[in-house]
């Protein structure tokens, strides 16, 4: 039995992929607490869309894939921003027009040059075949990123909890915000391996909305974020090895299951705690 | 404290928020800001904020430009209760602790100093037993002195406030003004910006009437003036007039005018109707 359970850990691959998708899970997690708050999360599923022809592009041209993604993800972000000044255009438009037009390109890039790359990784992940050399660049995406977040995280609370004040206060607002959305894109970029585009919103939105259905203290919901995510992400991994299934749609499974479990139980903010106070009052 | 130098802000399309405002208010006096919505108001408190830069002229705070000034912890912006997210996840301890982040170093990290400051700043906002709740478990005058409270903590000596008495009742609204008369006899300067006509002359020492251009500026005695509202307000305001017929048989040729934007009515009442400011009661809530 207990040789059964550890097999996985006898590979290195898998060993490799549990290590990163915790890794990866965590950061996205932090970022995601502050992502829900501010109701942009949806910047987050156009940022992971956008940088796809960005990564295509890399794989032309054989550079880092990390940084045509970065550097997509730039200039998506960009063309939003100028877009949203230059018209009259609601956000939610703005942002459903600009990354299916990335996305778009990106498949297009893919399709017509015949390179070596699979899509489907590009698309759903590859967790499990992750080379050596990209653990490694997502090592260090993963350390900065989180290094960032742990010493300036109240900065970005106070920015993004009341702008206006963090300015008075002499925090250099803008700055923080480009510098959220720099870590943002990095970190889709690191998560865009493990689950792949299509899923990696899930990773910055949901441990960040479970999260807060369990507290009230931004410090509480970061450190409960973090666990579900890496607890979530290294799991997911863990179990595909037995089921023979996609990593990152099993990671993004478990991540919904820990959600709806706090949606009806959370102590304070839960569904039957809700009902109960209904029952009480009226 | 305060110097506006020939300020002027446009949008960018052109129209033009403010212009020419040239004024002073000093330390220790409490100076309400009163003019219709649009007026520039905000525009003013967004300068003052570096929230925007002006287009023309210049600010002046203590001798510095506004920006060194929120470097020093000059200013205290206490928000309207709209500009909140009352779900974020932030107990009112911690939003109170925000205001001290200024005097923190690299990490914000608390010292005792801090803590302190935080619990003087909830006593004396009547918070103390509130301090480890959820903002949005708050009502509607709590909300407002959570804020208040971050900027008593901040230490600043310019307290902005916006909008402070919407949406809270008359004896919230009462122990703030007592809060704020008491905070201007220690030498802080509170500029607030009011709809709240009525309550005006009862704590502002001085006013500004801004309708884009300064209309008038100075003490409420002299400046708060029928006159000076009307030039400030147009048409917009809600105009009650009872001449001495109206109001009774005898010879008093007083009049009684009634004037309201919104809120606590603003009441001139004498014989040419501009002569004498009475405070009304607080009947009207």
């Amino acid at each position: 039995m207990i040789e059964t359970l550890l097999e996985p850990f006898a590979y290195e691959y898998m060993l490799r992929a549990i290590w990163v998708s915790a890794l990866v899970g965590s950061v996205c997690a932090f970022l995601s607490c502050y992502l829900i708050l501010k109701g942009w999360s949806l910047i987050g599923d156009a940022l992971s869309h956008s940088i796809v022809p960005g990564v295509a592009l890399a794989y032309i041209l054989s550079l880092p894939y990390s940084l045509g993604a970065f550097f997509a993800g730039f200039i998506a972000a960009g063309s939003m921003v100028w877009i949203k000044k230059e018209t009259r255009l609601k956000e939610d438009a703005i942002i459903g027009l600009v990354f299916t037009t990335f996305f778009a390109i990106g498949l297009l890039m893919f399709s017509i040059n015949p390179i070596a790359v699979n899509i489907q990784a590009i698309i759903l992940g590859n967790l499990l075949t992750i080379s050596h050399q990209e653990s490694v660049q997502i090592l260090i995406i993963s350390i900065i990123c989180t290094l960032i977040l742990i010493f300036n995280w109240k900065n970005f609370l106070a920015v993004f909890f009341d702008e206006r004040h963090a300015k008075s206060i002499g925090i250099e607002t803008t700055f923080y915000k480009i510098l959220f959305f720099t870590l943002l894109s990095a970190a889709t970029v690191a998560a865009l391996q493990t689950v792949g585009a299509c899923l990696v919103i899930a990773m910055v939105i949901t441990p960040g909305a479970t999260a807060y259905l369990l507290s009230d203290r931004f410090g509480k919901m970061i450190s409960l974020s973090i666990v579900i995510g890496s607890i979530s992400n290294a799991l997911g991994t863990y179990l595909s090895f037995y089921m023979d299934a996609n990593s990152g749609g099993l990671i993004v499974c478990i991540q919904t299951v820990l959600f709806i479990t706090a949606f009806i139980f959370a102590p304070k903010h839960g569904m039957l705690k809700h009902r109960k106070k209904e029952v009480i009052h009226g | 404290m305060i110097k506006i130098d020939n300020v002027g802000f446009a949008y960018p399309n052109g129209q033009h928020a403010l212009e020419g405002i040239n004024a002073q208010v000093a330390s220790g006096k409490i100076c309400g800001l009163v003019g219709m919505n649009g007026a520039g108001k905000s525009t003013l408190f967004k300068l003052l904020t570096a929230h925007i830069k002006s287009k023309t002229g210049r600010i002046e705070i203590k001798g510095s430009s506004v920006k060194k000034a929120l470097q020093q912890n000059l200013i205290s912006y206490v928000p309207q209760s709209d500009e909140v997210d009352w779900d974020f996840p932030v107990l009112v301890k911690d939003v109170v602790m925000m205001g001290r982040y200024g005097h923190m170093g690299f990490m914000r990290r608390a010292s005792k100093t801090d803590h302190e400051a935080v619990d003087n700043a909830l006593e004396r906002v009547n918070l103390i037993a509130f301090k480890d709740r959820q903002i949005g478990e708050l009502s509607g005058g709590q909300k407002k002195r959570v804020f208040v409270a971050r900027a008593l903590a901040q230490g600043s000596e310019i307290i902005l406030l916006d909008e402070p008495f919407t949406g809270i009742d008359i004896k919230t609204e009462d122990a703030l003004i007592a809060l704020f008369k008491a905070l201007a006899a220690e030498g802080k300067l509170i500029l607030v910006s009011t709809h709240n006509l009525g309550s005006v002359p009862s704590f502002c020492d001085e006013v500004m009437l801004i309708n884009k251009t300064l209309l008038a500026h100075g003490p409420v005695e002299t400046t708060f003036t029928q006159e000076n509202l009307s030039k400030a307000f147009g048409g917009m305001l809600r105009h009650h007039h009872l001449v001495g017929d109206d109001l009774h048989d005898d010879e008093d040729a007083r009049t009684l005018t009634v004037l309201s934007d919104d809120e606590r009515p603003l009441v001139f009442y004498g014989e040419q109707g501009g002569q004498k400011i009475t405070q009304p009661g607080n009947k009207d809530d």
